[in-house]
């Protein structure tokens, strides 16, 4: 293989190096003091935002589906996630009811039924994973089966966002209108407020991304990946050679809208807050933004995009609150203008850079690099 | 005298586009293990033949009946038709640019084409075999870990054949396979669908009449004209046909 | 004081005469001096003694309503007339006259005869209104002061003033209004006033002890449709339902029915009105996106903040030809000047429509030079890249003009109305509506009448062959963007008269806008035209039965990704034969 390129993938020891690192070195540290707790809570939320991007990667960088709704499925898990934890608060509410302040507020006197289930934690787990997926599934079905793709699925998955998030909006739905849910006290009986419940939700955190990033590789290593990338460079020609794409798509799909539930799920414990403005497009593309900078098309691009982009903003938003948004916006279009591979990719397009300079020196016009990628987007 | 059951049996077929009879009252009907070529003048509605098969597109009206009136092709979506035994190879060739020419085969290997299979099926040592041989038969063997992106036009046009042969089809339907190569090409791409005769029903549209006579040696030829049947027989008789001179001559003609 | 009244109202006055003599009782002020003018009646109002004498005085002007004993009246409700007193002397009713002085003092003239008041010396007298007391009124005398307007009102010589006080007589079904609305439609000529002066007198008389009378109000009233009586009429089917009156409830239920049937006929015209405007809306919002989109390919999510620019182009033409504008964007401070026209409010939109169109279009120039230019084979990309670009504006956008919302005032004429047999259409949605044919029209002349349109058409068709016909593509596609983000300013000028604008302006369209494209049918102007009017009205019907906005919204969402179930590509499909 020696024309191959160097793809840019980062090699096995250094990713089970980074994995040692985050599952057990950085609580440790903690542990004894030396990260503090704000500082692992902050990796707490960039490792879910990692894992959401791991899921948006799945989707456009492995199949060349751009969903503008992976928010939507985040924020759902979140919300299911969120109602188990508004019953565990219990008495210990605002107005010392039985019942999540804002019904309360809202003039309810009983939980209202589909809220019930909720007080079982197995069931709130259950259902981190099969509303969302089921959404994904109805909305996949629909639009897959009628061959809708490229654009079309990202206007059309923005869409759907925007409907839900108007839905979620409404404080007639019950699930907190505007101000969502917060004010959780307690999981499993742990204290939420405590540093070392915090910890072990980090390190839940760490060690479903390192399973996700392997699960995600050993897909995109098998058949199923071969089949999920030729979807993406030649959609008709997967059709023309028996696979039911659609099939394929929809089950990338729905395992993508899941995976994003549970980073959801694990995120709402951690910051502590959840409500349907994290559920927009803006959110989605945000997400989007990630996985193109650290490099789509890889498994530990997004998770490094998803964790610059944050810490980035963590500190600009504070030391530059009105240019933050244009840096951003910025980079972003630098990016995807002259960095298609990211942060993963530079090292590969300053090789091909390279090999462009030594062979041009010789001879004129050798072929072209850019061949694959021009035809790849239907 | 009775009937030989038909591998494909069109009929009353038409389609049009924008009221443009691409095909109009089509009757087709191909043996099991024939060899055919079709040719025609561009806009005969070869292509769309083609189209109408693999189920890219829907005739406005007609029937499609494969393997002995089994199954109504025309009910059945693109795998579907492709599950039943029918591959093509498209006129651009059409493989995945991004994949080794190893894994454009795999893709194609016949075999489950569930989800299931994808994630957990292994290649077996059979199929490696196979894929070696394939590999062999188009030529391919030294670039069997390039990307296909970067292959010669001819090289592309090969492994598109190659995959038709990995899926095992019963039915080759050959979109212009000689487009884009040398004679020398042109010429060992004649043998290899020979080579395949007999094994596989096969279609061959083509243009040039060299390659047609080449690969015809006898066999039956079909003229499609204005999505019309306008002749068929052996390629000699074909080519005498005062209305097929007519047609590529662009003499006014009767028929029309 | 003949001066005010026309002949007509004079007869009408008469009529009133001779009913108010036989209300009004003592009259002995007024046998007093022959024919005072009603600034003295109003003057010797104001200085009477006791309440009970100023509302007899006020009362005697019910015989000769006018609208100067309104305005006088009024004057006095607000507290504009003054209490002079003279040292000693008896005090008299002033007016406030001319500027006011140094020490907030104003001259004075008297109310009764509008003569300066001028001291023993000659000097004119100067009060201070914040020292002196001014005439004040209780609520019996409001109350009677009501009874006199509305007398007078309804001798207005303006009809709509007329119809307003008539409507109003009819509030409460008192019966003693009835012999001045029957006085009036004695002489009424206007066919107007008359429809609404019959409505008025049948439902005072749905009160009446006369129960045929009540009948006879309940037919005439489901004859004229009336909406105010909707509910009147209810009562009097409960009252006739207790009492068992078979013939009332009949009239009643046949004029219930009658009324309902014409609401639901004014909600359904309403409904395809507001639709109408709504799909308007929509289509000019979303007429840009199907140049740049349906046309080019071009996934802009900036559209919104090009609609964005040509509404922040509008509010700075306003300013300028107003009092001038003061930004102050990354700390340094711009000002530009005004031009203080006075016509400026309603001129202002004619320069507006034009620069915002350039603004935008100029913007989206330098964006197809710098960025979307390299972006025109890959769609997805040109999405996330004009995502970006999206961002950075908004936040501009913020920086220059501020988070909150900027003031854009609309014309005069847009806020009005035109009522026809009951259906409201408001000029604005007019307007709205106009505006979408203006802009279609021009968009449609553009494409197809000129040499831009058939090189456009061309390069968007079939890129490499333009370019080997010798069409300069690069210089097409440019135009083309270009001409599509001016659309997009053009439609911020226009949602800047009907809307708020803020940095978000464009945020709150694009949604809608991909989906009308997309429902359309890629690359289709008609295919947009009929989408936006679709969804227009389908999500005014849903708003309609449902009641809810939101819910309205979402189900429209889901029928359009139902719609693409059954025609993927939209309304109007382009084939292709190439595979992908």
């Amino acid at each position: 293989m020696p024309t191959q390129p160097f793809t840019g993938r980062v090699q096995l020891p250094v990713l089970i190096i980074a994995a040692v690192f985050l599952v057990v070195v950085m609580p440790t540290l903690n542990a004894f003091g030396i990260i503090e707790n704000f500082t692992l809570n902050l990796w707490g939320k960039y490792l879910c935002y990692g894992i959401m991007a791991i899921s948006i990667d799945l989707l456009w960088g492995y199949t060349g589906l751009l969903c503008l709704g992976q928010a939507l499925f985040f924020t759902l898990g979140g919300y299911m996630m969120g109602m188990h934890l508004m019953l565990m608060i219990g008495k210990l509410g605002q107005y010392k009811s039985d019942l999540p302040d804002f019904m309360v507020f809202l003039g309810h006197t009983e939980i209202p039924a589909f809220w019930q289930p909720f007080y079982s934690f197995p069931f709130a787990i259950a259902m981190v994973f099969l509303v969302p997926g089921l959404l994904a599934y109805i909305f996949g079905y629909l639009a897959f089966r009628s061959r809708i793709k490229g654009v079309y699925f990202s206007i059309l998955t923005q869409a759907l966002t925007y409907g839900m998030a108007l839905l979620f909006f409404k404080n007639d739905l019950l699930m907190g209108g505007n101000n969502g849910f917060t004010d959780f006290r307690t999981l499993l009986g742990a204290d939420l407020r405590t540093a070392s419940t915090q910890r072990i939700l980090y390190i839940c955190t760490a060690v479903l991304m390192v399973a996700v990033v392997a699960g995600c590789k050993w897909l995109t290593n098998s058949r199923f990946g071969l089949i999920q990338r030729a979807i993406r460079d030649s959609e008709n020609r997967v059709l023309f050679s028996g696979y039911a794409t659609a099939n394929f798509k929809l089950f990338i799909f729905v395992t993508s809208a899941m995976i994003a539930a549970f980073a959801g799920a694990l995120y709402v414990p951690q910051v502590g807050i959840i409500n349907p403005s994290e559920m927009t497009t803006e959110k989605s593309l945000e997400a989007v933004v990630w996985v193109a900078l650290g490099g789509r098309g890889t498994l530990v691009g997004p998770v490094v995009g998803a964790i610059s982009v944050n810490a980035l903003k963590s500190w600009a938003t504070r030391a530059y609150p009105d240019l933050w948004v244009l840096i951003l916006g910025g980079t972003f279009v630098l990016i995807v203008m002259f960095m298609p591979k990211g942060l993963v990719g530079i090292p590969s397009q300053i090789q091909e850079l390279i090999t462009k300079i030594r062979r041009k020196t010789p001879q004129a016009d050798p072929l072209p690099p850019a061949i694959s990628s021009e035809t790849a987007d239907p | 005298m009775s009937q030989k059951p038909f591998l494909l049996a069109a009929e009353g077929l038409s389609k049009s586009f924008d009221g443009f009879k691409a095909i109009n009252d089509l009757n087709f009907y191909l043996d099991e293990g024939e060899l055919r070529t079709v040719i025609g003048p561009n806009g005969a509605g070869k292509t769309t033949f083609l189209d109408i098969i693999t189920g890219r597109t829907q005739p406005d009206e007609g029937t499609l009946m494969w393997d002995d009136s089994k199954h109504d092709l025309l009910k059945l979506n693109e795998y579907e038709i492709y599950r039943l035994g029918i591959g093509r190879k498209f006129q651009t060739p059409t493989v995945y640019n991004d994949h080794s020419v190893t894994e454009n085969l795999i893709l194609s290997l016949a075999g489950s084409r569930g989800i299931w299979h994808s994630l957990f099926g292994k290649i077996t040592s059979g199929q490696r075999d196979r894929i070696a041989e394939i590999l062999t038969t188009i030529k391919l063997a030294d670039h069997a870990h390039r990307k296909a992106g970067v292959l010669a036009h001819g090289q592309k046009q090969w492994l598109e054949i190659g995959m038709l042969l990995a899926q095992e089809a019963r039915l080759l339907l050959v979109d212009e396979p000689a487009a884009g190569m040398t004679d020398e090409e042109t010429y060992r791409t004649g043998e290899l669908l020979l080579s395949l005769a007999g094994k596989h029903t096969i279609v061959v549209i083509e243009h040039d009449m060299t390659f047609v006579r080449q690969i015809s040696q006898g066999r039956k030829v079909t003229v499609l004209h204005q999505g019309h049947v306008l002749c068929e027989g052996p390629v000699d008789k074909v080519q005498a046909d005062e209305r097929v001179i007519e047609v590529y001559l662009g003499r006014k003609s009767k028929a029309a | 004081m003949c001066r005010f009244l026309t002949q007509r109202a004079l007869q009408r006055v008469s009529l009133l005469l001779f009913f108010n003599l036989l209300l009004a009782g003592s009259f002995t002020w007024a046998k007093a001096q022959e024919t005072p003018s009603i600034r003295e009646v109003i003057a010797a109002a104001v200085i009477a003694d006791s309440p009970a004498e100023q509302r007899e005085i006020i009362l005697s002007l019910k015989s000769r309503p006018s609208p100067e004993a309104i305005s006088w009246l009024e004057k006095w409700r607000e507290g504009s007339i003054f209490l002079y007193e003279e040292d000693g002397g008896p005090s008299s009713a002033v007016l406030l006259d001319g500027e006011a002085d140094a020490s907030g003092s104003f001259a004075t003239i008297r109310l009764s005869d509008a003569s300066p008041m001028l001291a023993a010396d000659g000097s004119p007298i100067r009060i201070n209104p914040k020292t002196v007391d001014f005439a004040d009124t209780d609520s019996g005398l409001r109350r009677v002061m009501k009874e006199v307007t509305a007398l007078a009102a309804l001798a207005d010589p303006s009809p709509e003033k007329r119809i307003r006080a008539i409507q109003d007589s009819s509030v409460g079904q008192k019966s003693e209004k009835l012999p001045a609305l029957e006085a009036l439609q004695a002489v009424e000529k206007n066919p107007k006033v008359i429809r609404v002066l019959g409505e008025s007198i049948a439902i005072i008389r749905l009160k009446s002890r006369d129960r045929n009378e009540r009948i006879a109000a309940c037919r005439t009233l489901g004859e004229v449709k009336s909406l105010a009586a909707q509910d009147v009429i209810k009562s009097v089917l409960d009252d006739a339902m207790t009492a068992g009156d078979q013939e009332t409830i009949t009239a009643a239920k046949k004029a219930i029915a009658a009324i309902n049937a014409h609401i639901s006929a004014i909600n359904a015209v309403g409904t395809v009105f507001r639709g109408l405007s709504l799909g308007s809306v929509l289509l000019v919002v979303a007429i840009g996106l199907a140049i740049t989109f349906g046309l080019m390919g071009i996934i802009n999510m900036a559209h919104g903040e090009f609609i964005a620019i040509g509404a922040y182009t509008t509010y700075i033409i306003q300013n300028v030809f107003a009092a001038g504008l003061k930004l102050s964007p990354f700390g340094i401070s711009i000002s530009i000047p005004g031009m203080n026209l006075e016509s400026g409010a309603n001129l202002y939109f004619a320069v507006a429509l034009p620069a915002s169109f350039i603004a935008a279009a100029l913007v989206g120039l330098l964006l197809e030079r710098s960025v979307i230019r390299f972006l025109y084979r890959r769609p997805l990309e040109s999405l996330l890249a004009t995502w970006g670009i999206s961002l950075v504006l908004q936040q501009l956008f913020r920086l220059i003009f501020g988070a909150s919302n900027v003031q854009v005032s609309s014309p005069d004429w847009l806020s009005g109305n035109w009522t026809v047999n009951d259906v409201v259409f408001g000029w604005n949605r007019v307007f709205v509506i106009g505006f979408a044919v203006m802009i279609i029209a021009a968009t449609w002349l553009v494409l197809n009448k000129t040499s831009l349109g058939l090189l456009i058409r061309a390069v968007m068709q079939n890129r490499n062959m333009a370019a080997c016909m010798g069409v300069r593509t690069e210089r097409v596609n440019m135009m083309t963007f270009a001409f599509g983000c001016g659309l997009a300013g053009l439609a911020g000028a226009f949602l800047s008269q009907i809307g708020n604008v803020g940095p978000s302006l464009g945020q709150n369209y694009i949604v809608d806008a991909f989906m009308t494209v997309v429902v359309g049918g890629v690359g289709n102007i008609l295919g947009t035209v009929i989408s936006a009017l679709g969804i227009g009205m389908a999500d005014q019907s849903l708003q309609q039965y449902l009641g809810n906005p939101v819910i309205g919204k979402i189900l429209v969402l889901g029928a359009i990704i139902l719609f693409l179930q059954w025609r993927p590509a939209g309304i109007f499909v382009t084939r292709s034969r190439s595979l992908d």
